[in-house]
C-alpha cells in the first residue's frame, strides 16, 4: 500500500481500499495479461503447453502454501504429503469405486480439510522448526499409507486413472486442460485474495510472529492457526487431485520430500506474504530445470555433463535459493515492486524506506 | 452499575521469585489510575495478569460479573479490555488501517466462506468497520499515515498507532503499558492530550503504567505504588508522591557513612 502511486489519484470511497484493480493502469495491465493467458494455448506447442499446465498446477499449491507460511507464518514441510493425499484419494476412489471426478474432487478436498486439522494441531503447541519437523512426520505417514495401498493392491508401479469424463466428453486434450487449470488457478487466487482482504486474512497476518498480541486483541490464536491449516490443506489436496487426473497416474514416488522443498522454494523465491509472489515463484521453480537444460545445451556442456544433469539441476537450484535468501529476501515480488517504483518515479530516484 | 475491573489479593510467583504480592485495587468510572514503581516492581506483570497472559497463583481478577482469572486472553479482550504494549508490538508488515482493523476482529461477524467469495454482506461489513477505524484515526490525528506500513513509521508515531489500535476495540477499560516510553516532549504532549480526551470525552477508565513522574503528577486521578511486587501506597498523586516509602523506593534511604 505504501507503494508509490502516480500523482492525482485520490480515494473517495472506503471500497477503494480493497479494490483489487484500482487504477486504470492496473486494469489495462491486467486485461493485457488475461488476453495473453487466454491466447497462449493457441500459439504454444505440446511441449510448452505441458509446461504451462505444470505452472498452473504448481501455482495452486504455491498459493495454498503462501497462505499458510507466507501470511499465517506457520512453517509446514508436509506440502508434498498433502498433494499426495489429494492424489491418492482420487486414485483410490477411482480404482475401488470407479468414482467420477465430481465425487473424487470434493472427497479430496474433504480429506485435505481433515488432514489440515491433524497437521494443524501440533501448531497449537509447537513453533518454528519444531512445527516443521512435526509436519514432516505427517508427510511420511501419508506417503507410507499411499505406498502401502499401492503394494497391497498390486499397483506397484502406481495407480492409473482415466481422464475426467462429463457425459460423453473426456478431458484429455492438453489445450482443454490448460483452460480447466487456468480456471482452477484463477479461482484459487481470487479466493485467497478475498480472504486476505477480510477478517480471516488479517487474523492470519496478525498471528504471524505476534501471537500474544493477536490474542490480546481478541483473536483466537488456535482458531486462526487451524483455519489457516485447513484452508491451505484443502486447496493443496484439490491441487493433488487435479495433478492425479492431469498425469493420469498416481505414485508415491512422485511426492518426495524434494517436491515439498520445491514448494517452499516457490514461496520464498516468489516473496513471502504475497499472492503474486506465489505465482511468480511457481513460474520460476517450474521453468528453472528447463532453463538449466537449455543453458547447458547452449554452452555445449550437455554432452560432457549429460549423466550429471540431475545433479547440476539440484546444485543450481540450491544455489539460487541461497542467493535469493541472502540478496533478495523479498523475492521476485521485491524486484517487481522496485521496477514498478522506478518507472513511476522516473526521472527521480527513490530509496525504499523500511518495509 | 458500570463494570469495574477488580483485583483481589492477586499474587504471582515465577519459581522462587515473588513478582506480585497481595495486589488489590479497583477501577472507577472514567478514572485514570496510575501504576507506578521502580523497575521490576511488577507493574507490567499486573497488566499481564489482567490480560490472561500470566496466571496469578492466588487471588481473583473480576470484570463486572466475569471472573478473568482463568479466562483465555482473547476472551478477556472481547469483554472490552484493550491494552497497549510497552514496545508497541504492532504488526509492522500491515498498514495503519489494517492494524486497527485487526483490533476490530471480534466485532466483525463475517464467516470464512463468505469472505472467500467477498460477498456483498462482507463488503458492507468491511465498510462499516473501515469507517469506525477512520473515526479512531481522526481522534488520534493519524489520518496522514493511514496507508503507511507501520514498520516504516517513526517510533513515536508507532506508539500512537498502538494506542489507536487499543482504542479501535471500543474498550470498556484501557490498559496502557508505558505509553510515553521513548517519546520526545512533543509526542508526550500529544499523548497526554489523547489520554485526557479519552477520559473526558469517552469516559473510559484507564490503568496506566508510567515512569514519567511529571506526567503522572499532572494527569493521574489516583496512584497505586508497587515496590518488589508489594503495594506500598495508594491515593491521590499529591499525597502519594510525598509518602516517605514511595520516596524511599525510588531514591533509596539516606545512610550515614560510618
Amino acid at each position: 500500500m505504501s507503494q508509490p502511486r502516480s500523482s492525482g489519484y485520490l480515494r473517495t470511497r472506503y471500497a477503494q481500499d480493497w479494490m483489487l484493480l484500482e487504477t486504470r493502469t492496473q486494469r489495462v495491465g491486467f486485461a493485457l495479461f488475461a488476453a495473453c493467458a487466454l491466447a497462449l494455448p493457441f500459439f504454444a506447442g505440446a511441449f510448452h503447453l505441458d509446461i504451462a499446465n505444470q505452472v498452473l498446477l504448481a501455482s495452486i499449491g504455491a498459493v495454498a502454501l503462501m497462505l499458510l507460511t507466507g501470511y499465517a507464518g506457520q512453517i509446514s514441510l508436509g506440502h508434498a504429503g498433502l498433494l499426495a493425499a489429494g492424489a491418492f484419494t482420487t486414485g483410490i476412489l477411482f480404482k475401488e469405486f470407479a468414482a467420477p471426478f465430481w465425487v473424487t474432487l470434493p472427497a479430496a478436498a474433504a480429506v485435505g480439510a481433515a488432514l489440515g486439522v491433524i497437521f494443524g494441531l501440533p501448531s497449537l503447541r509447537l513453533r518454528g522448526l519444531y512445527l516443521a519437523v512435526s509436519t514432516l512426520a505427517l508427510h511420511f505417514i501419508v506417503i507410507y499409507l499411499g505406498s502401502e495401498y499401492e503394494s497391497k493392491r498390486g499397483f506397484s508401479t502406481g495407480v492409473v486413472i482415466d481422464p475426467p469424463r462429463l457425459g460423453s466428453w473426456t478431458l484429455t486434450d492438453a489445450r482443454a486442460w490448460y483452460f480447466v487449470l487456468l480456471a482452477a488457478a484463477t479461482a484459487t487466487v481470487l479466493f485467497s485474495l478475498n480472504l486476505m482482504r477480510s477478517r480471516t486474512g488479517r487474523a492470519w497476518r496478525a498471528i504471524h510472529g505476534r501471537e500474544t498480541v493477536a490474542g490480546a486483541l481478541g483473536i483466537s490464536v488456535q482458531r486462526a492457526k487451524l483455519s489457516a491449516f485447513v484452508v491451505s490443506s484443502t486447496l493443496t489436496a484439490v491441487a493433488g487431485c487435479l495433478f492425479a487426473y492431469y498425469r493420469g497416474f498416481v505414485s508415491a514416488e512422485a511426492f518426495s520430500l524434494f517436491l515439498t522443498i520445491q514448494y517452499v522454494a516457490m514461496v520464498i523465491i516468489g516473496g513471502l506474504g504475497s499472492i503474486l509472489g506465489a505465482l511468480l515463484g511457481a513460474v520460476f521453480v517450474v521453468l528453472f530445470p528447463y532453463g538449466i537444460e537449455a543453458a547447458m545445451k547452449a554452452t555445449a556442456l550437455a554432452d560432457r555433463l549429460s549423466s550429471l544433469i540431475f545433479a547440476v539441476n539440484y546444485a543450481a537450484f540450491g544455489l539460487v535459493m541461497i542467493l535469493f535468501l541472502v540478496f533478495e529476501p523479498k523475492g521476485l515480488v521485491g524486484i517487481w515492486q522496485r521496477v514498478q517504483a522506478w518507472f513511476l518515479l522516473w526521472p527521480f530516484k527513490q530509496k525504499p524506506v523500511g518495509k | 452499575m458500570a463494570d469495574n475491573l477488580k483485583l483481589e489479593g492477586v499474587s504471582l510467583a515465577f519459581g522462587g521469585l515473588q513478582v506480585l504480592q497481595d495486589v488489590s485495587f479497583e477501577t472507577r468510572k472514567g478514572e485514570l489510575l496510575c501504576l507506578i514503581g521502580p523497575n521490576g516492581a511488577g507493574k507490567t506483570s499486573i497488566l499481564n495478569c489482567i490480560c490472561g497472559l500470566y496466571r496469578p497463583g492466588s487471588g481473583r481478577i473480576t470484570f463486572g460479573a466475569n471472573d478473568l482469572t482463568r479466562m483465555a486472553p482473547h476472551r478477556i479482550s472481547r469483554l472490552g479490555l484493550a491494552r497497549t504494549f510497552q514496545h508497541g508490538e504492532l504488526f509492522a508488515h500491515l498498514t495503519v488501517v489494517e492494524n486497527l482493523l485487526v483490533a476490530r476482529h471480534a466485532r466483525i461477524g463475517t464467516n470464512i466462506v463468505a469472505e472467500g467469495f467477498f460477498t456483498r454482506s462482507v463488503r458492507e461489513e468491511e465498510a462499516v468497520h473501515r469507517k469506525a477505524v477512520e473515526e479512531v484515526l481522526d481522534f488520534t490525528d493519524l489520518e496522514r499515515y493511514r496507508h503507511e506500513h507501520v514498520g516504516a513509521l517513526p517510533f513515536g508515531i508507532q506508539k500512537i498507532v498502538g494506542f489507536a489500535r487499543a482504542l479501535a476495540m471500543q474498550p470498556k477499560v484501557m490498559l496502557l503499558d508505558e505509553p510515553s516510553a521513548g517519546l520526545n516532549r512533543d509526542e508526550r504532549e500529544d499523548l497526554a492530550r489523547h489520554i485526557l480526551r479519552i477520559k473526558h470525552e469517552l469516559g473510559i477508565p484507564m490503568i496506566w503504567v508510567e515512569h514519567d513522574m511529571q506526567m503522572v503528577a499532572d494527569l493521574a486521578d489516583r496512584l497505586y505504588v508497587l515496590d518488589h511486587g508489594e503495594p506500598i501506597a495508594q491515593g491521590r498523586p499529591e499525597e502519594v508522591l510525598k509518602d516517605h516509602r514511595v520516596v524511599e523506593a525510588y531514591l533509596g534511604t539516606r545512610t550515614t557513612m560510618a
